[in-house]
């Protein structure tokens, strides 16, 4: 049987080897049979329930109750603890996000000048976004910003008095966790070296022959034929923050506290779904996440075309 | 902080002393950086009464005194959990490479109905949060009775759940020139064969990528173990340690922090060794962390 390929080698008239005895684009179904069982068993069909059970009330013991759109309903009208994790989800967006963006767009721009040692600075910035995700890390932030920790025992030896409780204190608590987001902005600072590298040289040397200052430089070009990346790393860092849950979790004992002040919510999702059970009211939170994650994506590519250059 | 000076601004002494701040400048940083992971580790050697008074990065004498107290702190040893964790952690990263390599050379390389919709049917899936999966996988594991196994947590790694991967291989599989299969092909090799004795041996890079920052996640995770495990024989290391909080409280932070840097141990080594590896797989795919 003589057959020809689709696409890619058509033109040439392959002959098909012999022993074929299924059709030639079983093959790819074949090497795909591992992502189609995963993505039909694992993401297609549980987002589709999970989109029924919002509509339900169900506790794991019964059978999942109809309630059309009570949950939604409760989520917009009647649910203080969800408007809590809401201000302090986008707090902490709208803080930890931009933070560190420029951290790290500053920290990659003194390192791009040609520091010697480059690599080993780009290591020593890195390794705290390696270990951030982890309890350790949570750990340590518990111990450092507690009312007697390590930070506080530096501002009393420096100025010599007594810091705020930090974690204990609704006040500061969901800043202790800004700083940790920010502590760790070594990923995107690799990427925008990375798109630092990319940038002509010859376009710096012409602006610096016709004497533009350095802030002109920076905002003229830097900044617009970094566009891209920036674009880029504010919307992965964006979403990534939405989905915070690890250090909340552990520097507040899953409370969400102190007085919900670090109330993620994912970490309320997690309660109500994980601590009372309450199965579809959490799948109405998961899905209110999406469409603020969605409504989010769509607003920053529209917007993107405002501000972020490609190249033609 | 934003002092950006140009590379050939006026003459060498100028050159020289922006380039001495920059290094005050970065070395300033990484010490700022890396403090209290050194203070952490300084600490879990300090007797209990040290710590609190010490800011210092140099224990006075090394003392592992918490490290026994942390490891037998519970009623399980952090042997189990980190028994637990390799174990876990080792599935995952042959399960993620397996079938996402697989399904890449799909995308990649062969034709078929559907490609491009299933493609962008794959993408979609890096945009969806995982929280809308959440429950209705929760609900199915509980079902099938692989909850307070390590089962929900390894086997949709053998599904090429982690769509991410798929992309990063698909990329990289791009870039190795088509003739080299083409001839394969010409020759009678099935795509199995394609698969097996060109595309994987060519594209080491990219599985050693996948390979480690899977394991690195796998190790770090935290959500899906604190969701499926609830005997304590079955715990990883992070839920280990997690208990172990709770447990002590504010009470022992010595053998807490003696236990946080066993736990980061893992990650540091594979930093030690794949630095590079880790750096360009960030800068080339923008890997959130």
């Amino acid at each position: 049987m003589t057959t020809t390929l689709a696409d890619g080698v058509s033109t040439r008239e392959v002959r098909e080897p012999g022993r074929r005895w299924l059709p030639h684009w079983a093959a790819g179904y074949l090497f795909l049979s591992p992502w189609f069982l995963g993505f039909f068993g694992l993401t297609l069909a549980p987002a589709l329930v999970s989109l029924y059970l919002s509509f339900t009330e169900f506790d794991l013991l019964r059978d999942p109750r109809w309630i059309g759109l009570g949950n939604y309903t409760r989520l917009a009208t009647n649910d203080p603890k969800f408007v809590a994790a809401m201000r302090v989800t986008f707090t902490y967006v709208l803080f930890a996000v931009p933070l560190k963006l420029i951290f790290a767009l500053s920290v990659a721009m003194l390192l791009n000048k040609g520091v010697r040692g480059l690599s080993i600075y780009r290591a020593l910035f890195y390794l705290p976004s390696l270990l951030g995700a982890s309890v350790a890390i949570a750990v340590l932030w518990r111990q450092l910003f507690a009312g007697d920790g390590l930070v506080n025992q530096i501002v009393l030896a420096v100025f010599g008095v007594q810091g705020p409780a930090w974690i204990a204190d609704p006040e500061y608590s969901l800043y202790t966790l800004v700083i940790l987001s920010i502590w760790q902005f070594g990923s995107p600072m690799i990427i925008f070296l990375a798109g630092l590298r990319q940038i002509p040289q010859d376009v710096y040397e012409a602006a610096e022959m016709d004497g533009v200052s350095r802030r002109r430089v920076f905002l003229r070009i830097t900044l617009p034929l970094l566009s891209p990346v920036i674009f880029f790393n504010a919307v992965v860092q964006t979403i990534d923050a939405f989905k915070a849950f690890t250090p909340a979790f552990i520097i507040s004992d899953a409370t969400g506290g102190p007085v919900n002040s670090t109330l993620f919510y994912t970490l309320y999702l997690y309660q109500e779904a994980f601590a009372y059970f309450r199965m579809g009211y959490a799948s109405a939170l998961a899905w209110v996440l999406v469409v603020i994650v969605a409504i989010f994506t769509v607003f920053s590519f529209l917007t993107s075309r405002y501000w972020v250059h490609y190249d033609e | 902080m934003n002092d950006q000076p140009r590379a050939a601004s006026g003459g060498r002494a100028a050159i020289s002393s922006n380039s001495l701040l920059r290094h005050v400048l970065l070395c300033a940083a990484s010490l700022v950086m890396l403090y209290p992971l050194l203070w952490m580790l300084a600490s879990s050697f300090k007797p209990e009464s040290e710590i609190f008074h010490s800011m210092s990065i140099l224990p006075s004498h090394l003392d592992f005194d918490s490290y026994v107290r942390g490891w037998f702190g519970l009623r399980d040893t952090f042997g189990t959990f980190f028994l637990n964790s390799a174990i876990i952690a080792v599935l995952a990263v042959i399960g993620n490479v397996l079938s996402c390599s697989l399904a890449a050379f799909a995308f990649a390389r062969l034709e078929f109905p559907g490609k491009t919709i299933f493609f962008s049917l794959m993408l979609g899936t890096l945009m969806l949060p995982y929280h809308v999966t959440l429950i209705p996988q929760y609900v199915m594991f509980l079902h099938l009775g692989w909850v307070d196994s390590i089962l929900p947590l390894v086997v949709p790694k053998f599904l090429a759940a982690d769509a991410f991967f798929i992309f990063l291989l698909v990329q990289f599989f791009r870039g190795i020139p088509r003739e080299l299969d083409e001839a394969a092909m010409m020759d009678g090799c099935s795509p199995w064969r394609i698969y097996c004795k060109i595309m994987l041996p060519l594209s080491l890079p990219a599985l050693a990528t996948a390979a480690i920052f899977t394991f690195i996640w796998t190790w770090d995770d935290f959500f899906g173990p604190l969701i499926y495990l609830n005997d304590m024989s079955n715990y990883t290391a992070q839920l280990g340690l997690r208990s172990f909080v709770d447990s002590t409280g504010k009470s022992d932070w010595g053998a807490l922090f003696a236990m946080s840097s066993l736990t980061l141990l893992p990650v540091f080594i594979v930093f030690i060794f794949f630095q590079r590896l880790l750096i360009e797989g960030v800068a080339t795919t923008g890997m959130k962390r």
